[in-house]
C-alpha cells in the first residue's frame, strides 16, 4: 500500500460536535486509519506537525480573525478541503444574529470595543474554495466516513440531493407538517440525516441548510402561513441555520 | 517577559494563557478564550418558546442536551408548568447519558494520555489498546441513552417543554438496564486508574452545585443555604478573553464532579458511595486535579443510577404523555448540573412565549476565575524550578483537569 494521506482537522468557532462526531466513528475511526494518518487534529491530538495535508476538514464559521488566519493556513496547506457542517457550509445559527458586530459585543460584553478582534460570523465557503462542503448540525457520521474513504481510494464522493421528505417517506414516518401542523422544513431541506427528527415525531428544523436547485421555500412559506404561523417566526425559521430567502 | 502557552490541545475549544513574569517571578496568568462569539442570548431573543431549546443545545456538543434541559426548565418555570416524575426520571436518564459520554471522551480520550506519555488517545492505542476500547465502550452507551432520550447524539430536538417528541419504548429501557450493569466493571476500574493521580493545580476554597444531584431549583455552596445565581455570582468581562468571568461572593470558586460528590455525596448510589469514602480524604484536600478521579466516581454513580431509573420505569411502565404548556408573561431560571458542573439558563418570556431576555451561564465560564488560579499557583511552583516544556505540559494538564468546555463559555451576556 501506499503511504497515508495525512489528514489535518480545524476547529474554528462552533459547539465542537462537528470534530466530536468524528470520534463518534468509534471503531471506524480507526478503518479510516488505515488510510489517514492524523497531522493536526487539536481536540483529539496534541501532535501538530504544521506542514502540508492531503485532506484538510474544517468546521466552524469565521467569527474572529484568527479563525481567518486559521482557514487560510488549512486552505493553502491542503489539497483537498472539505467544509464540514452547516457552520462551514452555511454559518449556522450564529451566522442568524443580525446585529453589527459592534454593536452585538456592546450588548453581551459592555464598551470594550472589539480587542479581540472579533467578526460577523460567515461560513468557511464564503472566504475560500472548498472541494467538497458536507452540510448537517451536525452531519451524518455515515457520509463523512464514505466521502473520506471515496476519497482515498481517488473516487469523487457522492452528494445527496433530495429533500428530508424522501427519508421520510422510506422510513414510512408519519407526516408532521400534514398531521400535526408542525412547523416542519422537511420538503426544503437536503436530506442525508435519514428524516432523524421526524423519527422523534416533530419537525425539521433545517439544520442540514436548503436543498440546492428547484427548491421551492416561496410555497412552504404559503403553507407555513396557512397553518396560522405569522411571518416573523417563518421567517426566523428560514433563517436560522443558512440564509434563506423566502 | 511573557511565555506564551499555545493553544491548548485536548480540550474543547479554543483557548490559550499567558504567563507574565516580572523581576524573575511569575506575577498574573492570563487565560485566553479566543474561541469567537457566538451571541446565543442574541439568537434567542424574540423567538417562540418551542423553537429555542433545540437552539441552546447548539451552544455545546458534548453537553446539548445539558442544555436543552436547562433551557426547557428555564421555561416550564417561566409558564408555571411543573412535569411529573415520569418525565423527570426520563430527563434524567438523558443527562446521565451525557455525563457517560462526556466524562469517558474526558478521562480516557483526553487525559490519560497524559498518565501514559502519549500525544493522544489514538497512538496511545498501540500499547493501551483495551483501555481506549473501555473508554469507547462507556462513551457509547452514554450516547445511546443521548440518542434514545435526545433524539440522535448531538443536537437532538427530542426534548421539548412538556415532553418529548418521542418516549423511549421497553426494549430500550430494557437495554439500559442490561448495558448499565455490564459496563459497572470498567467504570470501577477507571476510579483506580485515576485514584493513582499526583494532587496539582490550586486548593478550590468555595464550592457551587445544584441543590439536587442533576439538577435543582436553586443553587447551594458549602452553607447548604439554597439562593438563586443573582444573589452571590457576579460577572464581569475582560479585555483579553471573550469568556466572561464569575465570582462567588468576590472569590473565586469551583463547579464540577468534585464539587458534586463534596456538597452532595449523601445522595450518591451504593457503589459510588463507598468509591466516595474510599477516596474521601484525597478528595476534600480540594486540589483541582482530584476533579479526575471525582469524574471517575461519577462514571459509577451514572451507570449505577441508569440502571435504577430504567428498573423503575420498567417496573410501572411509560405512560408516554406530555404536560400541556401554555404560553404566559413569567421568568424562570433552569439549573442543571452539566457534566463539568452548574449551568445556567434564565428568561422571561411575554404573553405569546417569545423570550424577552435571556442569560446563559455556563461551568466553563463559572470555573473561568478558578482555572487562572490553578494557573497561577502552578506556574508559581514550576517557573525557575522545572525546565519550560515540562512546566508548560504541567500547565496544560492543569487546564484539562477542569474539562473545560471553551466553546461553551464564550456567549454570555447581561442584558
Ligand atoms: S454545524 Fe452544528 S454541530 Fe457542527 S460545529 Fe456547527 S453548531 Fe456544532
Ligand atoms: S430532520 Fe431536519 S433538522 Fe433534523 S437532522 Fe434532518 S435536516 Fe436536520
Amino acid at each position: 500500500m501506499m503511504g497515508k494521506l495525512k489528514l489535518g482537522v480545524f476547529e474554528l468557532t462552533d459547539c465542537g460536535g462537528c470534530a466530536l462526531n468524528m470520534l463518534f466513528l468509534y471503531e471506524r475511526l480507526f478503518d479510516l486509519l488505515e488510510f489517514y494518518e492524523i497531522g493536526e487534529f487539536h481536540m483529539a491530538s496534541s501532535l501538530k506537525t504544521e506542514n502540508h495535508y492531503d485532506v484538510a476538514v474544517v468546521t466552524g464559521t469565521v467569527s474572529s480573525h484568527r479563525d481567518l488566519e486559521l482557514l487560510k493556513h488549512a486552505r493553502n496547506h491542503s489539497n483537498y478541503l472539505i467544509a464540514l457542517g452547516t457552520c462551514a457550509t452555511h454559518g449556522d445559527v450564529q451566522a442568524s444574529v443580525e446585529l453589527p458586530i459592534r454593536e452585538k459585543l456592546k450588548a453581551v460584553y459592555g464598551d470594550e470595543g472589539n480587542p479581540m478582534k472579533a467578526l460577523d460570523s460567515k461560513p468557511v465557503v464564503e472566504y475560500v474554495a472548498v472541494d467538497l462542503a458536507i452540510p448537517g448540525c451536525p452531519y451524518d457520521k455515515n457520509e463523512l466516513y464514505q466521502a473520506l474513504m471515496d476519497i482515498a481510494k481517488g473516487i469523487d464522493p457522492v452528494r445527496p440531493d433530495y429533500p428530508v421528505c424522501v427519508e421520510c417517506k422510506l422510513n414510512e414516518y408519519e407526516c408532521v407538517l400534514v398531521k400535526k401542523d408542525l412547523p416542519c422544513l422537511g420538503p426544503i431541506t437536503l436530506g442525508g440525516c435519514n428524516a432523524v427528527c421526524i423519527k422523534s415525531g416533530l419537525g425539521c428544523i433545517g439544520c442540514r441548510g436548503p436543498l440546492p436547485g428547484e427548491v421551492n421555500p416561496a410555497s412552504e412559506y404559503e403553507i407555513l402561513k396557512g397553518k396560522g404561523y405569522d411571518d416573523d417566526y417563518i421567517v426566523r425559521k428560514f433563517k436560522t441555520f443558512a440564509r434563506w430567502e423566502p | 517577559m511573557i511565555i506564551e502557552l499555545r493553544e491548548f490541545a485536548r480540550v474543547e475549544g479554543n483557548g490559550k494563557a499567558e504567563i507574565v513574569i516580572e523581576d524573575g517571578d511569575v506575577k498574573d496568568v492570563r487565560l485566553k478564550i479566543v474561541e469567537g462569539p457566538r451571541f446565543f442570548e442574541l439568537l434567542t431573543l424574540g423567538r417562540h418558546y418551542y423553537d429555542v431549546p433545540d437552539l441552546e443545545a447548539r451552544i455545546c456538543a458534548i453537553c446539548y442536551l445539558a442544555h436543552s434541559v436547562a433551557s426547557v426548565m428555564g421555561i416550564e418555570r417561566a409558564f408555571g408548568v411543573e412535569v411529573p416524575e415520569e418525565i423527570q426520571l426520563l430527563r434524567e436518564l438523558g443527562l446521565i447519558g451525557e455525563f457517560l459520554e462526556s466524562h469517558a471522551l474526558h478521562l480516557y480520550l483526553l487525559v490519560a494520555p497524559d498518565v501514559f506519555g502519549y500525544p493522544d488517545a489514538i497512538r496511545m492505542a498501540t500499547k493501551h489498546g483495551e483501555l481506549v476500547k473501555e473508554g469507547l465502550a462507556l462513551k457509547a452507551f452514554g450516547n445511546r441513552l443521548r440518542e434514545l432520550i435526545g433524539g440522535r447524539e448531538i443536537h437532538g430536538i427530542n426534548v421539548k417543554p412538556g415532553g418529548f417528541g418521542r418516549y423511549p419504548t421497553q426494549e430500550g429501557l430494557e437495554e439500559v438496564e442490561r448495558q448499565s450493569e455490564a459496563l459497572l466493571r470498567l467504570a470501577k476500574r477507571a476510579v483506580r486508574l485515576f485514584a493513582q493521580l499526583d494532587p496539582y493545580g490550586e486548593r478550590v476554597k468555595h464550592f457551587v452545585v445544584t441543590d439536587g444531584y442533576l439538577w435543582g431549583k436553586r443553587l447551594i455552596a458549602e452553607d447548604k443555604e439554597p439562593f438563586h445565581y443573582t444573589e452571590r455570582i457576579e460577572e464581569r468581562s475582560l479585555v483579553y478573553s471573550f469568556a466572561k468571568q464569575s465570582r462567588y461572593n468576590g472569590e473565586d470558586f469551583f463547579v464540577g464532579a468534585l464539587s458534586r460528590l463534596l456538597l452532595k455525596n449523601e445522595m450518591l448510589t451504593p457503589e459510588a458511595k463507598r468509591l466516595f469514602e474510599e477516596h474521601r480524604e484525597r478528595l476534600e484536600t480540594g486540589y483541582v486535579s482530584y476533579n479526575n478521579l471525582a469524574q471517575a466516581i461519577e462514571l459509577v454513580y451514572s451507570l449505577e443510577r441508569a440502571g435504577e431509573i430504567a428498573k423503575t420505569l420498567l417496573d410501572r411502565g411509560i405512560n408516554g404523555e406530555n404536560v400541556p404548556v401554555e404560553p404566559r408573561e413569567g421568568e424562570g431560571i433552569g439549573y442543571v448540573e452539566a457534566p463539568r458542573g452548574v449551568l445556567i439558563h434564565h428568561y422571561r418570556t411575554d404573553s405569546e412565549g417569545r423570550i424577552t431576555y435571556s442569560n446563559i451561564i455556563t461551568p466553563t465560564a463559572l470555573n473561568h476565575a478558578m482555572i487562572e488560579a490553578s494557573l497561577l499557583r502552578e506556574a508559581k511552583a514550576l517557573y525557575g524550578e522545572a525546565d519550560e516544556g515540562d512546566m508548560i505540559q504541567r500547565l496544560e494538564e492543569t487546564v484539562r483537569a477542569f474539562d473545560p468546555c471553551i466553546s461553551c463559555s464564550v456567549h454570555l451576556v447581561k442584558l
